[in-house]
């Protein structure tokens, strides 16, 4: 019957990527991580079915970063935070990796976060309206535009990207 | 009009894209995207799109978790904190008992040291169930009989609550207790005065004996102790003193017995 505690478990991981790409530093996303599960197990007293585990976790840890970055007035803060590290690979990969990471970077905030919850961490567009407090419509509207922002900058378009861009 | 000229609305370019459409809605979908090339490469964007994000960052998901954030971990360091008052004590047992399980979880994990473990569980059900002035055991003394049955078969050993009306304890009754490490033992007596005092016991598991100690139970003082692979925790309101004598009867008892 240790249900919740499994649910809350096994989203570890996907919590910590998450932070991770929003935070862009593994050690500030760690925290934030931290932060979310302490909250989460105090409050384990509401009743929770298994399957809201997912969003409710991720819900708290929404609210601890856009407090975090009203606290910051952290836009400038994120942009000193930097790149995150990518995964090892060849030079090619790399380049790859970072052209998509930077993409990512250049959507407003609000954007970034409605694409990495249904393409990465694929939330359902309900489960995602509810993480970020907003209605179903926008976080559809957001996700459109989100796309095709990327589609535009040549991802998921592989031939028409020139590849003299990755010549530096 | 044929369902592959069906016009589709963007949310369901997206909603095809994250596999979230219904099969016959999908389909539909398909068909009108084979007919129309443009609206094709598109959702054929997105759809790499999305799977390029997801390639990107799984290997951020896949590293170890670190220890800082182990669940098990940061469930004891708040069960162990010292609450700053009875009540914070109180809801967070009673979140655990509602759990159920949660010390099962805990067991295959990391077993917190046996005396520690023993002294914590004793201090929950001190607070929990002997400050309950109204229902503090759930068979009372006039249900002896059924309390030792129940005990014994839960605990998988004789369990009779020990006898201290010679020091001026009347027996209440007690209650079968869960733990993280099964079943325990909680039997509670008011002294004429009206003051509580709880035995608390339950089996260990390796260490067979150890002599009586004094243990930190939440507010107040104890003693704590293990013979026969079974360990004890006697406390209450009283100095040390009296509960350290409390204690040396109850095991007397015990071990006249076994």
């Amino acid at each position: 019957m240790s249900g919740v505690l499994a649910s809350i478990e096994a989203c570890v991981p996907a919590l910590r990527r998450y932070a991770a790409v929003l935070l862009r530093n593994r050690q500030d996303a760690d925290d934030m991580v931290h932060d979310t599960l302490v909250r989460a197990l105090g409050s384990l007293h509401t009743r929770r079915e298994e399957h809201e585990v997912r969003p409710w976790l991720f819900a708290i840890m929404h609210n601890l970063f856009v407090s975090q970055l009203r606290r910051t007035r952290a836009h400038a803060s994120l942009e000193a935070a930097g790149e995150l590290e990518g995964p090892p690979g060849g030079q090619e990969e790399r380049l790859r990796w970072r052209d998509l990471v930077r993409a990512l970077n250049n959507l407003p905030e609000e954007q970034r976060s409605v694409i990495l919850l249904v393409s990465v961490e694929d939330l359902s567009y309900a489960e995602v309206a509810r993480v970020l407090g907003i209605p179903i419509g926008t976080v559809m509207s957001r996700l459109a535009r989100a796309r095709e922002k990327l589609r535009l900058a040549g991802h998921g378009h592989e031939e028409a990207r020139p590849n003299l861009r990755r010549v530096k | 009009m044929s369902e592959s000229g069906r016009p589709i609305t963007e949310e369901e370019v997206h909603a095809y894209v994250d596999g979230r459409l219904d099969e016959d809605r999908g389909m539909g979908v398909s068909r009108y995207l084979q007919a129309h090339p443009e609206a094709a490469a598109r959702v054929a964007a997105y759809g790499e799109q999305r799977q390029a994000l997801r390639a990107a960052f799984e290997f951020l998901a896949a590293e170890p978790v670190p220890p800082s954030l182990d669940l098990s971990r940061l469930l004891e360091e708040r069960l162990m904190r010292r609450p700053s008052s009875r009540w914070q004590l109180v809801a967070a047992v009673v979140a655990a008992l509602w759990l159920g399980g949660i010390g099962g979880w805990l067991v295959g994990r990391r077993p917190p040291s046996g005396l520690d473990a023993l002294a914590q569980e004793a201090a929950a059900s001190y607070a929990v169930y002997v400050a309950d002035k109204g229902r503090p055991v759930e068979l009372a003394a006039e249900q002896r009989g059924d309390l030792v049955r129940w005990l014994t078969l839960r605990l998988n050993r004789p369990v009779v609550p020990p006898d201290l009306s010679a020091a001026g304890y009347r027996f209440l009754g007690g209650r079968l207790v869960a733990t993280g490490r099964g079943a325990a033992a909680l039997f509670v007596y008011e002294s004429g005065a009206g003051s509580r005092l709880a035995v608390f016991l339950r089996p260990m598991g390796s260490e067979q004996s150890i002599p009586i100690e004094a243990a930190d139970i939440g507010d107040s003082d104890g003693c704590i102790w293990i013979d026969n692979g079974v360990g004890y925790i006697v406390t209450g309101a009283e100095p040390y003193g009296q509960l350290l004598e409390l204690s040396r009867q109850v095991r007397q008892q015990a071990q006249a017995r076994s």
